[in-house]
């Protein structure tokens, strides 16, 4: 501790130069923040889906649109608690860029399954089954568009009714809040029901079913029992957990995990060389002050020590810098990833870069430290 | 002596420098080489999805979908609309009268890659009108499907990513056997993407009556007007017509302004830390050369001429890094062929990028070297003089 004031003096001898080092390490490690605190928090997203929720989708791919025949069959599987159609519409409201999409569902199953989301009043999941104009609107869409119980919503689909038109008109029955989850109360639960009778393509057909286990611990055995009901039928199915249908979906998109490893291994590499080769220039003209330390009596290990010491503590500081910068811009991700915080695994990857950055890109210099002698040193030689 | 010359001879002793400083040197360049490299991968993606943008679009031909829809993977079209859309006044038509209309259908299939992961491609069902709007789709090995065999033609890009399409391979869907008959190349951009099938064998085995969009070849460009208000005033249909480039758009560009947005946001983070790296090495360039600098300005070198060469310095050791970080992304990706949600493309590093590149690595250099070359010009010159 007590050489703490000889290490900040060493880290601050270049004032310019010690800052556009800094801002080199931060800048490194902002991107890593940033890159890799999406990365996690899409992770965590996956991980924090509930297992028990099966989606059970046509085997051929999700999208192809299967039978409602299937809704009793799945229901009669043993272990399955609820089953309910969905039906995904995009639309919009009033205007273009104001999109609420619509699912159809099975509204006593929907929000007996997802017990997470919050209805009030309470009767509006009964009013929806009984009414097949209902709407269960969700907190977001209610609060940006002025809108409460009582109120007509009038949305218009790409998907065209029978009647040749596109405008679907409901009456609102409730707002449905998703506390765990803010983002996730964007859409608008209708009735499945009058959603398949009014459109003019495949009728009487489901994007999906989703089941739910009884029991979370046998939803596996659940999801392959159903599947195994259907093999063979012209309808065979492909049951997913909501985390493996999340990732499989995210992984259609693109491999996240090689294009951020990419980018990280590449800043990186340039980033050791930067500080090591800054390092090495550092020593190399403090070779006279490193003679007079050992000349006062400093062994060669402390010598060493105390360089090591200066390149861990600066490149974590620095780091902490670029991570603190990336925190703060993270949650601006928010709409896009529904992560709030940044994850602390990140934080911890990070200054553990830092301290690897440090010691290899230091331990050259440190050994240049830890050889030197004293006599040539001081003699400028 | 005149201002160029001074520049010049300034110049050559700072880029002897450069070889005495050959580690600090050697850390500009890979750095800008790291900068420019990611770049220019994240870039080459965006110019492999080029083949989706509207310069691909043909001007004679035109999409007809469901009023509302943004996508032809949501439009809807009856067998009675399309009887309209081929009816329609403007349409080029064969000598034998067959007007150059071609309604699909889109199917998803999950398939499996070659390396064991899931991945998805289109089944497109097409009515016959392909043979005359698509012309130049050509089978390039195997056969043409035939209709109500389940047969299907798969992208030549298509049979090498995927495992098991082969010509002779089966693919059940539904508990329907399709064959694979033959393999096509050559066609509107997101046909590489697609299997190839007859439409209405599409529509039997997946239970549907209905198509998606058609595509349209007319007369002539002039003829769009003509067509488009015989559509859309039609009351007993709710069409809406698109160019083709107008089509691409609306499909693919939330696409390309999304990969546009995190190469440069990713490029530009990295970019400013190698700034900060080549402002040190140039730092460090013009501290050893103080005395040097403040000989020269006492015996009457201009300040002008310092700054210059610093700024040259600067931008001619961070050049070579465009190069390479160019080079090095060609050489690891280039005609990579890869797949975004189910669309097939190839990564391509353009001339284009290369330019990108140049214009990244000089002003890297150029940043880098602004506050060094003030600071070589301002520093006191007796001061200077006496520095050890």
């Amino acid at each position: 501790m007590k050489y703490l004031p000889l290490v900040w003096a060493g880290i601050w001898r270049k004032t310019s130069r010690a800052i556009l080092m800094l801002l080199q390490i931060a800048s490194a490690f902002l991107l890593f923040g940033l890159l890799q605190g999406l990365n996690s928090g899409i992770k965590q997203a996956i991980s924090r889906t509930h297992s028990d929720r099966l989606y059970v989708g046509s085997s051929v791919s999700f999208g192809v649109p299967v039978p409602i025949s299937l809704l009793p069959q799945i229901k009669a599987v043993p272990g399955v608690k609820y089953v309910t159609p969905l039906v995904q519409f995009p639309a919009i409201y009033q205007k273009q860029g104001q999109g609420i999409p619509m699912n159809g569902v099975d509204p006593e199953a929907f929000f007996g399954m997802f017990s997470d989301y919050v209805v009030t009043p309470k009767s509006a999941v009964e009013t929806l089954r009984s009414s097949r104009t209902g709407v269960i609107l969700g907190s977001i869409q209610a609060k940006r568009y002025k809108l409460k119980v009582g109120d007509r919503l009038i949305l218009q689909s790409q998907v065209p009714r029978k009647d040749g038109t596109n405008a679907w008109a409901f009456d609102i029955v409730g707002i449905f809040d998703v506390p765990d989850q803010p983002n996730g109360a964007n859409a608008a639960v209708v009735n499945f029901e009058y959603l398949n009778e009014a459109r003019l393509a495949d009728r009487d057909t489901s994007l999906l079913y989703i089941a739910l286990a009884a029991n979370p611990a046998t939803a596996g055995a659940v999801g392959k029992a159903i599947d195994a009901k259907f093999a063979n039928s012209t309808y065979e199915t492909r049951t997913q957990s909501e985390g493996d249908l999340v990732s499989s979906q995210l992984q259609r998109i693109a491999d996240i995990d090689l294009i951020v490893g990419g980018i990280i291994g590449a800043v990186f590499f340039a980033l050791l060389l930067a500080t090591g080769a800054l390092m090495m220039q550092s020593i190399r003209e403090r070779v006279p002050e490193l003679a007079v330390l050992k000349t006062l009596g400093f062994s060669d290990r402390k010598v060493m020590g105390l360089i090591l010491t200066e390149a861990v503590l600066f490149c974590v500081f620095s780091a902490l810098v670029g991570l603190g910068l990336a925190a703060v811009i993270l949650p601006a991700a928010k709409t896009f990833i529904g992560l709030t915080a940044m994850p602390a695994i990140v934080f911890v990857a990070g200054v553990g870069f830092a301290i690897a950055l440090a010691v290899i890109g230091g331990s050259v210099p440190a050994w240049r430290g830890l050889r030197l002698q004293v006599a040539e040193a001081l003699a400028g030689r | 002596m005149s201002f160029f010359k001074q520049t010049l001879a300034l110049t050559a002793t700072g880029l002897q420098g450069v070889a005495e400083r050959r580690g600090s040197s050697l850390v500009t360049v890979i750095g800008v080489t790291a900068v420019v490299g990611v770049l220019v991968s994240l870039l080459a993606i965006r110019e492999g999805t080029d083949i989706f943008s509207e310069k691909n679009a043909r001007p004679d031909v035109v999409d007809v979908i469901s009023r509302g829809a943004t996508s032809t993977a949501q439009s809807v079209l009856t067998r009675d609309a399309l009887s309209a859309v081929e009816r329609a006044p403007g349409i080029k038509h064969a000598p034998d009268g067959r007007p150059y209309v071609v309604a699909n259908t889109l199917v998803s299939v999950d398939v499996m890659k070659k390396d064991g992961k899931r991945g998805n491609v289109y089944l497109v069902g097409l009515t016959p009108g392909a043979a005359l709007v698509q012309s130049n789709v050509k089978i390039i090995e195997g056969r043409q499907y035939r209709p109500a065999l389940h047969e299907v033609t798969v992208s030549e890009p298509i049979r090498r990513m995927y495992s098991n399409m082969n010509i002779g391979d089966k693919l059940k869907l539904l508990n329907t056997e399709w064959t694979i008959v033959g393999v096509f190349a050559g066609n509107d951009s997101i046909g590489d993407s697609v299997m190839r099938a007859d439409a209405d064998t599409v529509m039997t085995a997946f239970s549907r009556n209905t198509y998606q969009s058609a595509s349209v070849q007319l007369e002539s460009r002039a003829s769009m007007q003509t067509f488009k208000d015989a559509l859309t005033s039609d009351p007993s249909v709710t069409l809406d017509v698109r160019t083709q480039a107008e089509s691409m758009k609306n499909n693919f560009g939330q696409l390309t302004s999304l990969l546009d947005f995190v190469a440069y946001f990713v490029g530009t983070v990295m970019a400013s830390g190698a700034i900060f790296g080549a402002l040190n090495s140039l730092y460090a360039s013009v501290d050893a050369r103080r005395r040097e600098i403040a000989t020269l300005r006492a015996i009457g070198f201009n300040s002008g001429p310092i700054i210059l060469s610093v700024l040259l310095e600067g931008m001619l050791l961070s050049l070579p890094g465009a190069f390479l970080g160019a080079l090095v992304a060609w050489v690891l990706f280039n005609g990579n062929v890869v797949d975004v949600a189910g669309l097939i493309f190839k990564l391509t590093v353009t001339p284009k990028l290369l330019l990108i590149s140049i214009v990244w690595a000089l002003t890297i250099g150029l940043i880098g070297g602004s506050l060094p070359a003030l600071r070589a010009a301002r520093s006191p010159v007796a001061t200077a003089l006496r520095a050890t």
